[in-house]
């Protein structure tokens, strides 16, 4: 999978939780810091991700995710770990 | 001192509570009358907020054994096992618990808590893979970070998404710890355990299970829900709790593995923590003897579940789950159930404010915790109480 078109895919995928916030999502957004988005809409998102790229994503990772770019490096190498 | 930036969040939560002027997570019983009865600001008040399911903290014979500890043995043991020396009631303590279980031994930690901590810990570890419930118990989820292995969610009580997230680790899914609880604190509601059994046996993996909440409650020996469904020989490892149905303080792992002896000292959280005082072992081994036995307990504690759950069914009241010694109320909305709440401790109700995110669904629940030490009459005036909020239609 190509980084570029994870980031797509997870833009549209995060868009929904970020209703109300006036913010053009692109790679190096926040996901929590810009977009707002709680620890329980996180683990929403999470589950929406694994559902979408039928992957596990293991929940100590996300410590290092800050931006919609490191999320979609951490799908990336979930999958890779899946395949 | 400036403000430490990582309590924003807790302090914020504290001003909004102070902005309405209830507070419910500070809440001091200024008398403990009985099991089921307290004085809150000056009101008697029925106590369906504890984890007293069987009534066992003001078991007279629980009581007689821990004065006789701790005029025999003294106020605590002022140190860690493993480095100021067992008493020998630890042990004897752990081995009622393998013979109460069937197992080959048993592991005493400090509380609940302490216990999955430390057997998560010391169970797996960097690199390793942990599957637990998405509706785990804190202690769940804070003994994989001490762990520091990848931790995987599945969908709450959902055993196919379990297997296949199983199926995604190839190979490495044989050596995956799996966790899930009994009953859950929350909503009251059970695991489908057979299922999980199945997935646990289909990858050859390793199975805990919480059962602080229905130890004491379920089955015809108090053993829990693996005894219900019948497959105590197939879960590798029980973990529980002393403060719930044997009304004390502790917790403790049971298993068959031959590593038993071996884990408690690769597992920090007991390692490095005070044992348990004598008289809290003392009580607890009594407790133990009697939880056995208590069979007409567990059918008064079922039949209060029962008569609360259609109680507050009739009522209109959107519940958790099936009659259960957890009955727990969907509110939805945080501040009406805050108020709610307020309104029963006004009433003489005390239960639980449960919130998110400790909630599952974002829903806030008014969770009663029913007590076989109940009379039917407070099952009614608990009724009766959250009847008279004034957002019942009935």
């Amino acid at each position: 999978m190509n980084h570029q078109d994870v980031v797509a895919q997870l833009i549209e995928l995060v868009t929904p939780f970020a209703e109300g916030r006036p913010v053009v999502i692109t790679e190096n957004t926040g996901i929590t810091s810009e977009l707002g988005l709680d620890s329980l809409k996180v683990m929403d998102l999470v589950v929406a991700v694994e559902d979408e790229f039928d992957i596990s994503v293991p929940i100590n990772a996300l410590a290092e995710v800050r931006t919609v770019g490191d999320f979609a490096s951490l799908i990336q190498k979930s999958a890779g770990e899946n395949a | 001192m400036k403000e430490n930036p990582r309590l924003k969040a807790v302090r914020a939560v504290r001003q909004e509570l102070a902005a309405v002027g209830i507070d419910p997570f500070g809440v001091q019983i200024d008398q403990i009358v009985s099991p089921t009865e307290g004085i809150i600001d000056g009101r008697p008040t029925i106590l369906a907020g504890t984890n007293n399911y069987l009534g066992m903290t003001f078991d007279a014979d629980c009581i007689a054994s821990a004065r006789e500890a701790l005029e025999s043995s003294g106020t605590g043991t002022t140190g860690s096992r493993m480095a100021n020396g067992s008493y020998a009631s630890h042990r004897e303590l752990e081995l009622d618990l393998a013979r109460f279980y069937g197992k080959r031994d048993a592991i005493v930690f400090s509380t609940g808590y302490q216990a999955n901590l430390g057997m998560i810990s010391a169970l797996a570890g960097p690199g390793d893979t942990v599957m637990i419930d998405a509706d785990s118990h804190a202690s769940i989820y804070d003994g994989c970070t001490l762990a520091g292995a990848n931790t995987i969610r599945f969908r709450h009580n959902d055993a196919d998404d379990l297997a296949k997230r199983m199926r995604r680790l190839g190979d490495g899914a044989a050596d995956a710890l799996i966790i899930v609880e009994g009953v859950y604190s929350m909503l009251g509601d059970r695991a489908p355990l057979r299922e999980f059994v199945r997935v646990k046996k289909e990858f050859g993996a390793t199975l805990l299970v919480d059962e602080a909440h229905s130890m004491g409650v379920l089955g015809e020996k108090g053993q829990g829900l693996a005894e219900v469904d019948g497959v105590l020989a197939d879960v590798d490892f029980v973990v529980g709790t002393f403060s719930k149905s044997l009304g004390n303080t502790g917790g403790f792992c049971v298993g068959d593995s031959a590593d038993m002896d071996v884990l408690r000292y690769a597992s920090r959280p007991y390692v490095f923590t005070a044992s348990l005082a004598p008289a809290t072992i003392a009580a607890t081994r009594t407790a133990l003897r009697k939880l056995e036995k208590a069979t007409d307990l567990r059918k008064r504690l079922q039949a209060n579940a029962e008569r609360l759950h259609a109680g507050l069914s009739a009522l209109g009241f959107r519940l958790g789950a099936a009659p259960n010694a957890v009955v727990a109320v969907l509110v939805g909305d945080k501040l009406e159930a805050l108020r709610f709440w307020d309104h029963l401790l006004k009433h003489g109700v005390y239960v639980n404010l449960m919130v998110p995110p400790a909630t599952p669904g974002n829903e806030s629940l008014l969770r009663c915790s029913v007590s076989a030490a109940h009379t039917p009459e407070q099952i009614d005036a608990i009724c009766a109480a959250f009847g008279s909020w004034p957002g019942v239609k009935a």
